[in-house]
């Protein structure tokens, strides 16, 4: 039923196309070729080169022109080896639509309804169904969403034949305004049972997805702003999330801010069958708190300097995070630069492998530049970790990244990006790709265009 | 005890009555434009640089949205009330090259060209994510929390 239902869509999609000659319709389409060898001790070496298709399709003002039709997806083409994923069969290709619906506006309210497959992001609700979905705002400040259908199952956990979720979905957001002051909203997600995992570790540790939460923004004087939003598990009767963030902004280009992020991982990972089973032990309600501040500064419209500080505490142990950032953009992407660096400092059972003299503490530098030009482009990335303490052997872990291209049309343009580095993985890795991207739109019988 | 059929006439005819001035209300209410009337330049926007007043729609502020470092890293506390806003401008493809499921590439690789975006999992994060995964499993759960990616689960399970 499922798939005879997710293929429906797709056709009624697809049927949408041709409609959309008649309509304004931009395509999107970017094509990687990539090569890479594998090589593992006591195998064979092994070549990939797999052909990735990435397209978009957006074809507005269809039918009356409050209508539009909306496609992305990918495809992939084993041209050596093939990737074998986990408890799946061999096969040279492989693909995924991850949107395709028709959406309605309307002239009033910001409402719209949409049919398909498609995202949800609504307050705490962040999913993605084969169904309907509506929303319009309401007089007097007030607003409502609903959305529901049938979930869209991701890959199997091997061993269990299921992905841990269930059939159908639920959920919606009202929410309440005023002014340019105050919004307030209460959203839920509702799916329906989950399927029973073999698992035997995994009982109180996991089963329905059902979430409420409420979210806020509030902004009592033009220079500051409050936002934040909690969840909580209706199965496991506990608080999931918590996270709440005030910026201040008490000089022009500057922007002062305070974070406040608390997390329980039973509660927060129950519908996850992936999740659930790295919960530690029988400690099933560790919990994760983050305080943290930081400072941005934009010096002119070129240049913008940052600096951030956070505080991680769990059950665990603790750590810090703390470091700067600068950022140069010339108008129209010119040329775009940026230099960083950053320090976590952990404790040590933070360490890939725990021990007492061990650390997980490292250092991160960053450098890049790029620059476009009417027929070239071109980019520079550099990127190094340093760990305190070696990982395997390695006190680092650095990539040189670049990217040369050059635009062939408007729409048109071709580009090689090739990677160089060393890390605890391997002695030294190299990557290379090449990406075709084309990206146009075409204006219907009457446009002004 | 049985309701004359005058009292339901009545009540279906004040709920009609109610129905249609919610929805003339509703026709009174006005919308943000399907896309951004002008076209942009490329790159991190500054909204209050043409815009003073407050929006009709949201009811927001236009410098609240101002794409400034600290907004685009934060940008889940604003999509997650404001989609429609976010839709002006930005194409649901362009959330999509990191907020989706069974995706192929990573999207720092996706756009190897684009180091100014703020893109996840540059350089070698296969290692760095045996430190911050135990460091902060939340910042992962939020996209690979229900997506069972093939290569979590390769090692996970």
């Amino acid at each position: 039923m499922k798939k005879v239902l997710t293929r429906l869509l797709a056709a009624a999609t697809l049927l949408a196309l041709p409609a959309a000659a008649l309509a304004e319709t931009s395509v999107d389409s970017t094509s990687l070729l990539r090569f890479y060898q594998e090589s593992r001790a006591g195998s064979e070496s092994k070549n990939f080169v797999p052909l990735t298709q990435f397209l978009t399709l957006d074809a507005d003002k269809l039918g009356d022109g409050h209508l539009s039709a909306h496609l992305y997806g990918w495809g992939r083409l084993d041209l050596a080896e093939h990737y074998v994923a986990p408890g799946q069969a061999e096969s040279s290709m492989d693909g995924r639509l991850s949107y395709g619906y028709l959406q309605y506006r309307f002239d009033a309210a910001n409402a719209q309804a949409r049919a398909g497959r498609f995202f949800v992001h609504e307050g705490i609700v962040n999913e993605q169904l084969d169904g309907v979905s509506a929303r319009t705002d309401l007089p007097y400040g007030f607003g409502v969403s609903a959305f529901g259908g049938a979930t869209v199952h991701t890959s199997f956990i091997p061993g269990e034949g299921t992905d841990g979720k269930g059939d159908g979905l639920f959920g919606g957001r009202f929410n309440y305004r005023y002014g340019g002051l105050l919004e307030l909203g209460l959203s839920g997600v509702y799916e329906t049972k989950a399927p029973v995992l073999a698992d035997p570790a995994l009982a109180g540790r996991f089963g329905d997805h059902r979430l409420l939460g409420g979210d806020l923004w509030l902004s009592p004087h033009y220079m500051v702003q409050l936002m934040g939003h909690a969840s909580y598990n209706t199965e496991t009767l506990g608080m999931a999330e918590q996270s709440y963030r005030l910026q201040v902004k008490p000089l022009k280009g500057l922007l002062l801010a305070g974070e406040f992020n608390e997390y329980h991982d039973r509660d927060m990972f129950y519908s996850s069958a992936l999740f659930a089973t790295l919960l530690n032990g029988n400690n099933l309600n560790q919990l994760s708190r983050t305080l943290g501040g930081s400072a941005n500064y934009a010096l002119n419209d070129q240049l913008e300097a940052s600096a951030d500080y956070k505080h991680y505490s769990r059950d665990l142990g603790s750590a810090e995070r703390l470091g700067a950032e600068l950022r140069y953009n010339l108008p129209e992407g010119k040329l775009r630069a940026g230099a960083g660096y950053h320090y976590l400092r952990t404790s040590p059972e933070f360490a890939i492998i725990p021990s007492s003299d061990a650390s997980g503490s490292f250092h991160e530098l960053r450098l890049f530049a790029m620059r476009d030009t009417k027929s070239l482009f071109g980019s520079l990335d550099l990127i190094d970790y340093l760990f305190r303490k070696e990982v395997e052997g390695k006190r680092s872990a650095w990539e040189l990244a670049g990217s040369l291209g050059c635009h062939l049309t408007p729409d048109l343009a071709l580009s090689g990006d090739l990677s160089y580095g060393g890390n605890p993985q391997y002695n030294d890795e190299m990557k290379g790709l090449l990406r075709l991207t084309y990206s146009t739109k075409i204006a219907g019988k009457g446009d002004a265009k | 005890m049985r309701r004359p059929p005058q009292t339901l006439t009545i009540l279906a005819l004040a709920g009609l009555m109610f129905a249609l001035a919610a929805c003339a209300q509703l026709r009174a209410l006005p919308s943000l434009p399907a896309s951004h009337p002008e076209e942009l330049a490329t790159g991190p926007v500054s909204c209050a640089e043409c815009h003073e007043d407050q929006q009709k729609g949201t009811l927001k502020a236009f410098a609240a949205f101002n794409h400034s470092r600290a907004f685009i890293a934060n940008h889940r506390f604003y999509a997650a009330t404001d989609d429609i806003l976010c839709a002006t401008c930005h194409k649901v493809s362009f959330c999509a090259d990191c907020h989706t499921n069974q995706t192929e590439i990573k999207p720092a690789t996706k756009n190897g060209n684009r180091p100014d975006r703020f893109l996840p999992h540059r350089g070698d994060f296969l290692t760095l994510h045996k430190i911050e995964g135990k460091l902060d499993p939340a910042s992962c759960y939020r996209c690979h929390g229900r997506a069972n990616n093939e290569r979590c689960v390769a090692c996970h399970r």
